[in-house]
């Protein structure tokens, strides 16, 4: 099946794109952009190419910006999506790649955001950090870097693991 | 000497700003602009301030400006940076939170590389992503990556540590040596890396010169900021005039007692932390 590739200009472009192209039901894949278009900071979504027409039309309809969409690239690398965790007794931490997140077991506030270097890192610490996890805003929909995108990993581990712990607690 | 810390603050549209901020151990102001100190360029700069104001050397300069993810301060940055550098003329240089973008890093790497009298530049955050992109890491003398960004430095074709290869994520914290041993092979690298974990490692040339794990605390990786203020130690010491060896393993050390002194909880702020760094200097350089 041959791919195509959607390229942009910011990393918050393509986490709109994902959200569209995903509730419309296209099998898609946050990937790397090719080596002579890779900025520093940047995700491309894969596609199957077959379905370029309406790929371009949903993301016309949403208002979505992409800077170009390749025909046939070869692509292999992914962003990372492993998410370890630290527990410290009443709170536990979930990194991945250089984000994380600590919450508190018990209430699910978010502690505390560290690592990144992405200048929403900042942002987002001030953004989340004191909110219930289960009422914050993923850090993708408020990020803009793929330090967002990692954090917002990290944030979905935290997230199941907390309601999971409340499952497990109202059923014991 | 003559220290230089440039990053981005995390404040939509804050405007360029170019001098020396005065502190009051909560907050940063900067021509009247009230900036609370968090994670970030902030909580660095606080640290390099309080380190130099210590040891009774000359204020580090700040170059900020707003940027929330959008690239756009990060820009005004560089080409700030790449405009003025000559004529400011640092003797240190620490480079912090901006977005990385692989040709200006280049560019910023060439005019560094030309100047005569060249700075001694620690990259952190998003300027050492970028440097490792372009390649461009060894006109720096120092990079701090932690265990996760060592993982990145390591893997030779990442442009950003979320696309790190998996097995070293999987390697990263359990093994850090290995990276270690790994990063020998890594072209485009500074000479130092000053890694910072639950336990530090300072590295020359690829061998370790000190593994810093006293004293042990273990709450100062969930808090936001513990890294940038190991960098501003490091700069402090550096601009006091140590030899960067020197400078790392006390900053190291410092900033771990500076987290102690804090009694930490993953609940802790970083700006509890930064006040203690004097104290800290104290026990640690026997003032």
């Amino acid at each position: 099946m041959e791919r195509g590739l959607i390229v942009f200009d910011h990393v918050k472009d393509a986490f709109k794109a994902e959200k569209v192209l995903k509730a419309s039901g296209f099998q898609i894949e946050l990937t790397i952009p090719p080596k002579d278009m890779v900025k520093g900071c940047d995700l491309a979504i894969s596609f199957n190419l077959n379905e370029r027409l309406a790929v371009e039309r949903a993301l016309m309809w949403n208002g979505v910006q992409y800077s170009n969409i390749i025909d046939v690239v070869k692509f292999s690398t992914k962003p990372l999506d492993v998410v370890k965790k630290v527990d410290y007794g009443d709170t536990i931490m979930f990194r991945c790649g250089a984000m994380k997140i600590t919450i508190d077991k018990m209430n699910g506030i978010i502690l505390n955001i560290s690592g990144g270097g992405c200048p929403d890192v900042p942002y987002l610490f001030l953004q989340l950090v004191g909110k219930k996890i289960f009422e914050a805003k993923n850090p993708t929909t408020i990020g803009y870097s793929l330090c967002a995108y990692s954090l917002g990993k990290a944030f979905e581990e935290a997230l199941k693991f907390y309601e999971n712990s409340c499952r497990w607690n109202s059923s014991s | 000497m003559k220290t230089l810390v440039v990053g981005t603050v995390p404040v939509e549209k804050f405007p360029y700003y170019l001098g020396t901020p005065s502190f009051d151990g909560k907050n940063l102001v900067l021509d009247q602009k009230i900036l609370p100190v968090g994670m970030g360029t902030l909580s660095l700069y606080s640290a390099t301030y309080l380190t130099i104001a210590h040891l009774k050397g000359e204020s580090p300069t700040l170059m900020t400006v707003g940027d929330i993810g959008k690239a756009d301060g990060s820009r005004i940055l560089y080409q700030k940076l790449i405009e003025e550098i000559e004529e400011l003329k640092p003797n240190i240089l620490t480079l912090h939170y901006v977005m990385p973008i692989i040709t200006l890093a280049r560019t910023l790497g060439l005019k560094l590389q030309k100047m005569s009298s060249k700075p001694i530049v620690v990259a952190d955050a998003g300027f050492m992503y970028a440097f490792k992109a372009s390649k461009m890491g060894h006109v720096c003398n120092i990079f701090t990556p932690d265990a996760g960004e060592m993982a990145f430095l390591v893997d030779k074709d990442a442009v950003h540590p979320a696309y790190i290869e998996r097995h070293l994520f999987e390697i990263d914290s359990a093994n850090v040596e290995l990276l270690i041993e790994k990063v020998k092979n890594v072209e485009g690298l500074p000479k130092m890396l000053v890694i910072k974990g639950a336990i530090d490692y300072i590295v020359l040339e690829g061998k370790t010169l000190f593994k810093i794990d006293y004293p042990m605390v273990p709450y100062l990786e969930p808090i936001g900021g513990t890294g940038d203020t190991l960098t501003g130690i490091l700069t402090g010491l550096i601009a006091h005039g140590l030899p960067l060896e020197k400078a790392a393993f006390y900053a190291c050390k410092i900033n771990r007692i500076a987290g102690q002194l804090s009694n930490p909880t993953p609940r802790t702020r970083v700006n509890e932390i930064i006040l203690n760094i004097p104290k800290a200097i104290d026990l640690v350089l026997k003032i």
